[in-house]
């Protein structure tokens, strides 16, 4: 980490309290109990708290910092969870223990999932703007709806943190993106802007229990220590997405594991095995790609993903997205010529 | 006819009374009563202190006068009603035509008795929201153009709040989606609370931009306009008809149509049919068994790019990111 990196720690509560840590070491102004606003020095924008229903708030972040910056949340022992969604123009760089995890736009898992037992650190980008939402959640009130969906049993072992930790990193799925992309165009001074981030955040709690296939049901206790190894293998996919496959050994080598813990605990944070994961961000780094109109010719993205035959790679394209990357490319090509 | 007299309130304790005239009673919250006079839900869901929803979803087999006669007068009720039927609304002795098709939205002081005929047959889609006055003038207050008037506007004796409106697409769509959520549903209440203050919300906005004032529009005018709302919306796959013919369907010149237009939905005719279109096809998209080229055809769009666009300047992302992560 830079020397000169500004560090500020706090931790969350699912009351307006904690927030006097972020303003004291910023030397922020707090406005109401709910809105932080950034003293020029620092950066321009600020922050919203909201107190939403018992046992569930929501913070939203949008701020543009001038100088380098960490932001720290602490560990706690207290029962609360939170979801994080980026939705900020530039990536932010998000730290698990030691290795540096890239959310945001052009990695794109925007979003994590996680207890407040595990530290965080967020090291946004200077000059661009950094737009985050969190939902605070009390551990009941996530046991409650997990004990109708699952039963009272699963439930009590997923929020057991003696011997379990719930964690997760994925894509913010499509409708909670919708509304965090209609909040963003909202200003905090907007007579309708509470009312408005009460029913994102209701929403989005929604969403995410939806999700709760998510919440995996094979149960053991992840360290911060395995949680940083993992991020420290996608982060490194995630900035060779033109290489092959590393491979299961290397990667594991990379995590300090061995390779079957290191396939169990990678699916128990992303959901996917390390080579799916690979090559799913792969056709959508392939596919931003053929949309930005940076390529014009199938084989030359193939060869430059790193796929050797083009034939191959059009047919697992289009079997992620249902169209061939052609038909994708003659799109583009069409639009270019009208414009 | 059945007549029930009733009073609603923030607080839930009229839900005992109300029941019992309906020969029914009261179990969670629900109000259930005798399938021969309507079958279906009528649910209150306490949001917070100063806020109360209650829901109703159901089918009258009777013709029913509800006497809306308040015994407290702290709040103020916003109805967003998408009534199919005959449903006349009585204050005042003027008789507005009020559901789906007509108005649609109101806000009323508690202090105001009102009537409300429903005949049988008509099928009810209703979000009430009971609200303390003092809360409203908090978000009153907040509003810069209306601040320096908060204080009259809530003076009981220089003002009565009360508002006939039409409620704006955004707030048509949020209750449309949250009425595919079943009731059984263990989010249901999640997403009840969810809707109303994403319904709330949008309910200021309209109040901030003032775009719908339903009371200074002639009568006659407003239904012509809302006749084309429907037909647009009943050929909602078609190309748009243009405005000529639109405009001459309510026997209106193209100019005092687009202008009354506008005034009424807060969107230009063609504005407000591309907005539907492309929540139809949105709607079309979610069941995963199109194609966005056969949606596009569809809906006659242009071709599939077509739809991509305005797909991406309505919800700001493509409908193949939208499907990708849905």
């Amino acid at each position: 980490m830079d020397l000169d990196r500004k560090e500020f720690s706090y931790h969350f509560t699912l009351t307006p309290e904690w927030q006097n840590q972020i303003v004291e070491e910023l030397d922020a102004k707090l406005i109401d109990n709910r809105i932080i606003e950034l003293p020029e020095h620092i950066g321009t924008g600020g922050s919203f708290f909201l107190e939403v229903m018992p046992g569930l708030s929501v913070f939203l972040l949008d701020m543009t910092f001038h100088i380098p910056v960490s932001i720290v949340r602490t560990p706690t022992t207290q029962q609360i969870y939170m979801a994080y969604y980026d939705m900020g123009d530039e990536m932010t760089a998000h730290i698990l223990g030691t290795a540096v995890h890239r959310v945001g736009y052009r990695s794109k898992l925007g979003m994590a999932f996680m207890g407040s037992s595990i530290k965080g650190v967020i090291m946004p980008p200077i000059g661009e703007r950094s737009y985050s939402l969190r939902l605070i959640m009390d551990k009941q009130l996530l046991q409650e709806f997990m004990q109708k969906k699952k039963g009272k049993e699963i439930s009590e072992k997923l929020f057991d943190e003696s011997s379990n930790t719930l964690f997760f990193y994925a894509h913010i799925d499509s409708r909670s993106k919708l509304l965090l992309n209609s909040l963003k165009n909202l200003s905090f001074s907007s007579p309708s802007f509470q009312l408005k981030l009460k029913s994102t955040a209701l929403f989005l709690f929604g969403y995410l229990l939806e999700r709760a296939s998510e919440f995996r049901t094979s149960y053991n206790k992840l360290s911060e220590l395995e949680i940083a190894s993992i991020t420290k293998t996608t982060d490194y996919m995630l900035a060779n997405l033109f290489s092959e496959f590393l491979g299961l050994k290397a990667l594991a080598e990379m995590a300090g594991m061995s390779v079957s813990k290191y396939k169990i605990i990678f699916k128990k944070i992303l959901k996917d095995s390390p080579n799916k994961f690979f090559l799913n961000e792969k056709l959508l780094l392939a596919n931003t790609l053929l949309k930005n109109g940076a390529y014009h010719n199938i084989t030359d993205l193939a060869y430059k993903l790193g796929y050797t035959k083009a034939g191959y790679f059009a047919e697992v394209y289009k079997q992620k997205f249902g169209v061939s990357p052609s038909e994708d490319l003659a799109k583009i090509d069409k639009k270019e010529q009208l414009t | 006819m059945r007549e029930v007299i009733h009073e609603y309130a923030v607080e839930l304790d009229w839900m005992e009374d109300m029941a019992s005239r309906l020969n029914g009673y009261v179990e969670d919250n629900q109000i259930k009563v005798p399938e021969n006079i309507l079958s279906g839900i009528r649910y209150a869901c306490p949001i917070d202190e100063n806020l109360t929803a209650f829901l109703l979803d159901v089918t009258y087999h009777e013709d029913v006068l509800f006497k809306m006669r308040n015994k407290r007068d702290d709040f103020v009720g916003i109805y967003f009603n998408l009534t199919e039927g005959d449903a006349i609304h009585l204050m005042n002795d003027v008789a507005r035509p009020v559901g789906r098709w007509a108005i649609n939205l109101a806000l009323v002081d508690a202090k105001l008795p009102g009537d409300y005929r429903i005949k049988a047959g008509s099928v009810s889609y209703m979000i009430s929201i009971f609200l303390k006055k003092k809360t409203l003038k908090e978000y009153i207050q907040a509003i810069p153009a209306l601040n320096m008037y908060a204080d009259s506007i809530f003076d009981p004796d220089k003002n009565t709040i009360v508002r006939f409106d039409r409620m704006t697409s955004q707030a048509w769509y949020l209750m449309n989606d949250f009425r595919k959520m079943d009731f059984k549903n263990p989010l249901f209440d999640t997403y009840f609370k969810a809707t109303v203050y994403g319904l709330m919300s949008n309910f200021m906005d309209q109040i901030v931009n003032e775009e719908i004032i339903l009371e200074k529009v002639n009568q006659e005018d407003i239904i012509n306009i809302i006749v084309v709302q429907e037909y647009l919306i009943e050929n909602i796959k078609d190309p748009f008809p243009g405005i000529s013919s639109i405009s001459s369907m309510a026997n209106m010149s193209e100019t005092k149509f687009k202008r009354l237009f506008k005034k009424i939905t807060g969107l230009t005719a063609h504005t407000f049919f591309l907005n539907s279109k492309v929540g139809s096809a949105k709607e079309m998209l979610e069941t995963g068994n199109y194609s966005i080229n056969q949606i596009a055809a569809e809906f006659h769009f242009f071709d599939a790019s077509h739809l991509i666009e305005q797909f991406k300047h309505i919800y700001g992302i493509t409908p193949k990111d939208y499907l990708t992560h849905l």
